[in-house]
């Protein structure tokens, strides 16, 4: 393989892990806050991706964007409130399945509003072509991607980490009944977070549609990648969804480049590999 | 009690009998295999507690088995029934191995996060598996011992054979599940650590359980392929994964019956519904989230309520029910 193609194999990956390292880290908020592995975050992902599309067309790029973070962090804030806080109390098998009837409802819904088949779509013309990066020629609106999600990524760990409402978030993650005993509305932080965890995986979605093509099946496509990148990373730790979400991407990119049919399995044998070597995760304590 | 279960047992069978001119015959297979699929998937999930959300796995790696054995070897019956309870147990024990390390959420992300390992491959590999396209050109070799032989050309000749390997399939799950070793399993999913406590490798028992649930799902996966000629990529997806994972949760976890009466239903509802509309994934989802939120004891509880009512003890209340609960982190967080 020559340099170039390794490079653009590279910048694809970390373009790919970003996102993995976005969805992960709502993934794993969610999954440690109300202890359930959100089954509909790949098709919160889709759904935010199709919303992108009908969105650009009325508000133009950043508008559609916006459009999709809003309408699916409310869908988010929905779903908790009137589903999964009804299971609070029960075993969270049982979430499990919410979540998970709640994806194929969604899958089939994007499937009559929009459509069976495939679609593409354009990045905006200010970011159209490619830049030469030296070693090879990389299109713009990646790069811009990449910049994003990284500032997004970056922001979500610095505002879990630095902030005041951080703070409750991790204190709920703690001890949710000491957190609630010490007058926090626990039951908001709940629908916050999941609402939040929802909507960046939208903007994740929305972000990538030039770059990914659009498909009603995507979510349910992206989604194991989004559970390895929690497994991987441990649960509960940002940094570590960040690390395993590049990780997981750049090991696909390449075997992508290597030997395209073991690209997807390859990404589960690292997993295998992490959890036998570090059961709780490369960054994980627990 | 011995009574109640050989009358039951009578009812079981009958049902069997009578199911193929009730549906379709291929139909009534179908319900069989996975109901076999949902049975496995109770040991685990209703008597140990481990939800698998990766059954498909074992389900898809027999049934591919299966195809390739009869494609290219033409491979008679029974071995190759046999060879698919084999790698689905072997698989089993494999991959259980490594997801048993962990519990709860982990778990279940593990057995989803393998079964999309092993559909993405199969989806890859279509010199051998045929990818998208599924594995066609399976033949039905005649069951056949010694110098009998009997074909199984017939969609209805074919369900007498999957229905027998049902009710043996069904028999050893029961003689399972009533051993001893039944009640460990219960044990531990009724509290892992007193069972450690007690002497008994839990880890060890789990694993069991996991190995034993494969071989199970792979015998199905194997009545599976030979029913159309075909394995589609489908049966190793997580669609079927789930599908299994809803049976078991409409009939009803943790006791035998449930899981089979949920496999019916589930058959027959996609079956009728998907004659008519091509979007029947949109109902299973509704479904599944009003049985998860309303009705969680799944077909055997509505069973139990509409015969409490109708005895005229009112219904029970659910023990587990949180809506009555007052909300002590809500009514305090309020300034």
């Amino acid at each position: 393989m020559n340099l170039s193609l390794l490079a653009g194999a590279i910048l694809n990956g970390l373009v790919t892990g970003m996102l993995y390292a976005l969805m992960g880290i709502g993934l794993s908020l969610i999954l440690g806050l109300l202890n359930i592995p959100n089954f509909a975050h790949g098709v919160l992902y889709a759904l935010g991706a199709y919303v992108m599309v009908s969105g650009t067309k009325a508000f133009g790029f950043v508008g559609g964007a916006l459009a999709a973070l809003v309408a699916v962090a409310v869908l988010g804030a929905v779903i908790e409130t009137l589903g999964v806080r009804r299971l609070s109390r029960v075993h969270p098998d049982y979430t499990l399945l919410l979540t998970f009837g709640l994806s194929l409802i969604l899958t089939e819904s994007i499937i009559l509003v929009w459509g069976p088949v495939g679609i593409t779509s354009q990045p905006p013309a200010l970011l159209a072509g490619s830049v030469d990066l030296g070693v090879t020629l990389y299109p713009k609106y990646r790069l811009v991607v990449m910049v994003v999600t990284a500032v997004l990524v970056l922001a979500s760990y610095l505002f879990v980490t630095r902030t005041r409402y951080g703070a409750i978030i991790r204190a709920g993650i703690e001890d949710k009944d000491m957190a609630a005993a010490l007058g926090i509305n626990i039951r908001r932080v709940f629908t916050v977070t999941f609402a939040a965890g929802a909507g960046l995986a939208a903007l994740g979605g929305a972000l990538m549609t030039p770059v990914r093509g659009l498909l009603p099946t995507m979510g349910l496509d992206i989604l194991p990648f989004a559970f390895v990148v929690v497994v991987l990373g441990g649960l509960g730790s940002l940094p570590g969804a960040i690390l395993a979400g590049l990780l997981v991407g750049v090991v696909q990119s390449l075997m992508t480049a290597i030997w395209p049919p073991g690209a997807d399995a390859s990404v589960f044998v690292l997993m295998t590999l992490g959890i036998i070597a570090r059961p709780q995760g490369l960054l994980g304590q627990r | 009690m011995r009574r109640v279960a050989l009358i039951r047992f009578v009812l079981l069978v009958a049902a069997i009998v009578v199911l193929p001119f009730c549906v379709r015959p291929v139909v009534a297979s179908e319900i069989c295999i996975f109901a076999i699929a949902a049975m496995a998937l109770n040991l685990i999930f209703g008597y140990t507690g481990m939800l698998s959300f990766g059954q498909a796995t074992f389900f898809g790696l027999a049934a591919y088995t299966a195809g390739l054995m009869m494609i290219h070897w033409h491979a008679p019956l029974l071995a190759v029934l046999a060879a698919g309870t084999l790698v689905g147990g072997v698989a089993a024990a494999l991959i259980g191995y490594v997801c048993i390390q962990r519990v709860g959420t982990y778990f279940i992300m593990l057995t989803f996060g393998f079964n999309q390992m092993l559909y993405f491959i199969a989806y890859k590999w279509t010199a051998v598996t045929g990818g998208d396209d599924g594995l066609p050109g399976i033949p039905r070799p005649p069951f056949a011992v010694g110098p009998l032989s009997i074909s199984l050309d017939s969609s209805l000749r074919y369900y007498g054979f999957v229905a027998v390997s049902f009710l043996l399939a069904f028999y050893a799950m029961k003689r399972i599940v009533d051993s001893p070793l039944g009640v460990i399993f219960r044990a531990i999913r009724e509290n892992p650590g007193r069972a450690a406590a007690v002497g008994y490798d839990v880890k060890r028992y789990k694993w069991l359980a996991f190995t034993i649930a494969g071989a199970f799902t792979g015998g199905a996966g194997v009545l599976y392929s030979m029913m159309f000629g075909i394995v589609p990529l489908e049966s190793i997806s997580w669609i079927i994964s789930g599908d299994i994972v809803f049976m078991v949760l409409i009939g009803g976890i943790g006791n035998l019956y449930g899981p089979l009466l949920g496999a019916a239903a589930f058959k027959w509802l996609s079956e009728a519904i998907s004659v008519v509309w091509e979007r029947w994934p949109l109902i299973l989802g509704v479904a599944l989230v009003l049985v998860v939120l309303f009705l969680r004891g799944g077909l055997v509880e509505a069973f139990t309520r509409v015969r409490d009512i109708v005895a005229g003890g009112g219904p029970r209340p659910e023990p587990d029910e949180p809506v009555s609960v007052p909300d002590a982190a809500e009514s305090q967080a309020r300034p």
